[in-house]
């Protein structure tokens, strides 16, 4: 059985009940419940939501370097903290935190595979303390990696015309047409149904097991180049509705299966499915 | 304009700053596994279903006495997202006595009013789904109640 290309960035629960008086790591927990960090986490984790405190608030964009630096500081997170993220929704938000983490350049970053469910499925200790840490001396990273780690819409048009691999990890019935938003979820707004012309479909939730953690490297290779047909070295761009569950499968095809060019769209379906003019496929 | 319970709960967030709404609530939220139907109480109405709008199954139990006062219990899957939990116990309390056509009325603006506007966002929307459930099972009744007449 083969590895993960970097193990370094998957630990596990029991890894976190061992080092949660460890200096040099932070706890974030990042959920899509905005409430459920109040109502019990693990000791010593701090929040980070995903809309208040990664995103600007006007724009549909995200935090400003200065920012940033503002946010790890205060949350006593320095250039060589080991930021450990995990949550709720099988880590969708953690995923996204900690590509956002990454988008500023900060790389000790890692996921608690299985989440906050596997934690409170194995009677792991919860607390509503909310811990406090002293203010570090985080720099202000000089520059946001867009360009690496992000797509926008022009990006991912031209991947498109250029026929270069596409990940849709919505559900099925999303990539197809005929539904606009996820099951169990409300529509978040997006006039037109379908997919970026050439995507493949590979919902991000094949990347896990029923216990919400990451499946071996074989089996996620089998889905991904398997199935998928991606390749080591390919130029890939994944996209979802609002680039929460791509930052997911942006996890899995970096950290776990290696590739070295990969960008989350995360304009995504409600940037794409509104945008006028801009060419839809529909079907499976 | 809203029924006096659900007034006194909307009163007492309008005046909280936004740390203590979320504290309070939490408290409400913890409190949802208390609104489920106790042992011997009989409904009028069970609705009983899993939608697409919510994370989790609901089941919604309507008791209306003749004076069409109501009285709702509310049963939550585990996974039912938090606000959804405090929405629940807030509506229970905030409804209890409240005739079906008060209930039918009650205008969805006070849900900002309590969880606060920057709560009330994308991924957030099922905090109007108990309510909705809640009418719902009172139009039910409503059209029963109706077509005996």
């Amino acid at each position: 059985m083969s590895e993960y290309a970097h193990p370094e960035a998957l630990v596990s629960t029991e890894w976190v009940a061992e080092h949660l008086n460890d200096p040099g790591i932070r706890l974030v927990e990042s959920n899509e419940d905005i409430l459920l960090y109040s109502t019990g986490h693990i000791p010593g984790a701090v929040h980070i939501d995903w809309r208040a405190d990664l995103q600007d608030q006007t724009v549909r964009d995200y935090i400003s370097p200065e920012e940033f630096a503002q946010l790890c500081s205060k949350n006593g997170i320095a250039k060589d903290t080991t930021v450990v993220f995990y949550g709720d929704k099988s880590n969708w938000w953690a995923c996204y935190a900690l590509w956002a983490f990454r988008l500023f350049g900060h790389e000790k970053v890692k996921i608690m595979d299985g989440g906050r469910d596997k934690w409170i499925r194995e009677g792991r200790e919860l607390t509503r303390d909310v811990p406090t840490y002293p203010a570090t001396e985080y720099p202000v990273p000089e520059k946001r990696h867009d360009k690496e780690i992000r797509a926008f819409f022009e990006d991912t048009l031209e991947h498109s015309r250029a026929r270069k691999p596409l990940i849709d990890v919505r559900s099925p019935g999303e990539f197809v047409g005929e539904v606009t938003h996820m099951p169990e979820y409300p529509q978040e707004g997006v006039l037109r149904g379908g997919h970026v012309p050439g995507a493949r479909s590979v919902p991000w939730k094949r990347a896990v097991r029923d216990d919400s953690t990451f499946k071996s490297a074989d089996e996620l290779r089998a889905i991904y180049e398997g199935e998928a047909g991606l390749k080591p070295g390919d130029d890939v761009v994944a996209y979802c509705r609002i680039g929460e569950r791509s930052s997911h499968t942006w996890f899995v095809l970096t950290y776990l299966l290696g590739y070295e060019k990969v960008r989350n769209y995360d304009g995504s379906w409600t940037e794409w499915g509104n945008r006028v003019r801009a060419p839809i496929e529909k079907g499976a | 304009m809203y029924p006096p319970k659900l007034q006194q709960i909307v009163d007492l967030f309008e005046s909280l700053p936004d740390p203590e709404k979320r504290e309070t609530l939490i408290t409400y939220a913890d409190q949802a596994k208390n609104q489920a139907p106790r042992e011997g109480e009989t409904f009028d109405l069970e609705d009983v279903r899993k939608d697409e709008e919510c994370t989790d199954t609901v089941g919604i139990f309507l008791k209306v006495n003749p004076d069409r006062s109501t009285h709702y219990r509310v049963t939550l899957g585990p996974h039912v997202q938090t606000l959804t939990k405090a929405m629940t116990s807030i509506l229970c309390k905030g409804l209890e006595g409240a005739t079906i056509e008060e209930v039918l009325e009650v205008p969805a603006d006070f849900v900002p009013k309590i969880v606060g506007a920057d709560l009330v966002r994308q991924r957030s929307q099922t905090v109007y789904y108990i309510l909705t459930r809640m009418k719902s099972a009172a139009t039910v009744w409503r059209n029963r109640d109706r077509a005996v007449a």
